[in-house]
């Protein structure tokens, strides 16, 4: 390998790194965006969630064709919670709670059981059993709770 | 011969045991069931702090200052193992301690006063057999001028009324059942009531909420309003709510209101939390917006 070889490397080499860390640099959004964010994807995931509650419960027998859909939407949704919570977005107009950071571990493992019980959920869906389905929406239920409670400020709501 | 002899007392045995442990299991579970609707753990735990159940030390604040709940295990030296059913009775309906010192209104004997004689045996029945956990009380850290407990006499003479709850004969046994549960065990009010500057309720605010609760947190208005409560919930979305959490817009409780749907509501039976829910809805509708931010900018997370 000639001098002018072990250079010609390092150009390319600079190049895929910088080709690689410009898109990543330009990642590193606005914290109040990435809060906002997440809290439209909160909101829709919710709404998804209740708009199956209502159909799994009944109240709105006319929208039964639309459930899978509601449920492959938490599922997408519940995918990966925890990337919505980017270092650094713990500031600002939020209600998470600084141990969503600092106690990482135990966020992701609840963040990891709500995936799974979306999972559950939407498989129970596709069985079509109802009893099963709704013993599967109550544990992913319990799955939202447990993390609200120990990972969001109580706020006043309507 | 022998054999006879033994099924006659096998017999004996199961009629006078059988019974007897019967009443002792119903007895048991019937005090359960009011310690989960009281919420005795709730506060009475430090489980953040992976605390032992009832033992105590879980920090509350509040604009006074910040007390750290007692140890009620029946531990002899660091509980309450030394009281008698009397002990506790007081405690309950007068706010005494058996030493004869007022208790601060965070203990919310204005609320389990209002319990009937019968259940307050009943929970005693069954709190005097928990574990018993060795952990010695923090003391309160107060401002300076709540520390002096005499000072409580006046706050009772003002604010406090004892007395168990009296049915209102013009409602339903529904409704007077869910406004036992919610005013005099579930103790809503002590939340969900705003107080004035000395910590009185203001009774005719009942349930309308509060930006300065426990903790320095807003409490949500729960009365029927339609803008500032909540007037659109049926008593349906309220069931459901106490059952797992999850409100009409699919959000979920959170904080506090999260463990007292874990420690108490969701143990409710179905007819408790539907007259719960009625009576919550029956509640006159007061206008008392308590959210900070204006609509549509939510920030949840």
């Amino acid at each position: 390998m000639t001098k002018h070889d072990v250079r010609k490397r390092f150009i390319e080499l600079g190049a895929a790194v910088f080709a690689v860390a410009l898109p990543l640099g330009l990642q590193a959004s606005d914290p109040q965006d990435i809060i906002k964010y997440r809290q439209a994807v909160m909101k829709a995931n919710g709404g998804h969630l209740a708009a199956a509650g209502a159909i799994i419960q009944g109240k709105v027998d006319e929208h039964q064709g639309q459930l899978a859909e509601h449920v492959r939407a938490v599922q997408a949704i519940n995918k990966d919670i925890p990337a919505l919570f980017p270092d650094g977005s713990d500031l600002g107009e939020t209600k998470a709670l600084e141990a969503v950071w600092n106690k990482r571990a135990d966020f992701e493992k609840r963040a990891k059981d709500t995936r799974e019980k979306s999972e559950a959920l939407a498989k129970a869906v596709s069985g079509g059993d109802n009893k099963i389905i709704v013993a599967r929406l109550k544990e992913l239920q319990d799955a939202c709770k447990a993390c609200h409670k120990d990972f969001r400020k109580e706020e006043k709501k309507k | 011969m022998l054999r006879r002899t033994c099924a006659v007392i096998a017999f004996g045995w199961l009629l006078c045991v059988a019974p007897a442990t019967g009443a002792a299991q119903d007895l048991r579970k019937h005090g359960e069931y009011l310690f989960r609707a009281a919420g005795c753990a709730t506060c009475h735990t430090n489980e953040k702090n992976r605390g032992a159940p009832l033992a105590g030390g879980r920090a509350l604040k509040t604009p006074f200052g910040v007390f750290y709940t007692p140890n009620i295990t029946p531990d002899p030296e660091t509980g309450i193992g030394r009281w008698s059913e009397a002990d506790f009775t007081r405690a309950l309906r007068a706010g005494v301690s058996p030493e004869g010192q007022h208790y601060y209104p965070a203990f919310p004997y204005p609320s389990y006063a209002r319990m009937r004689d019968e259940d307050v045996r009943v929970l005693w029945a069954y709190l005097s057999k928990a574990k018993p956990v060795r952990r010695a009380n923090k003391p309160h850290e107060l401002l300076w001028f709540v520390r002096y407990r005499p000072l409580l006499g006046f706050w009772k003479a003002l604010f406090f009324r004892p007395g168990p709850y009296q049915s209102r004969s013009d409602r339903t046994e529904i409704w007077n059942r869910g406004a036992y549960l919610a005013n005099a065990v579930g103790h809503c009010g002590e939340c969900h009531t705003p107080r004035n500057l000395l910590g009185g309720m203001k009774e005719r605010m009942a349930m309308a909420g509060t930006r300065a609760g426990p903790e320095g947190d807003p409490i949500p208005n729960i009365t029927p309003h339609k803008t500032s409560g909540i007037g659109r919930w049926r008593e349906s979305d309220l069931m459901e709510y106490f059952d797992s959490g999850m409100m009409p817009d699919g959000d979920f409780a959170g904080d506090i209101m999260a463990e007292v749907v874990d420690n108490s509501l969701r143990h409710l039976t179905q007819d408790d939390r539907r007259a719960i829910a009625g009576y919550i809805l029956s509640l006159p509708p007061v206008d008392n917006p308590v959210r900070k931010e204006k609509k549509n900018t939510d920030s949840d997370f």
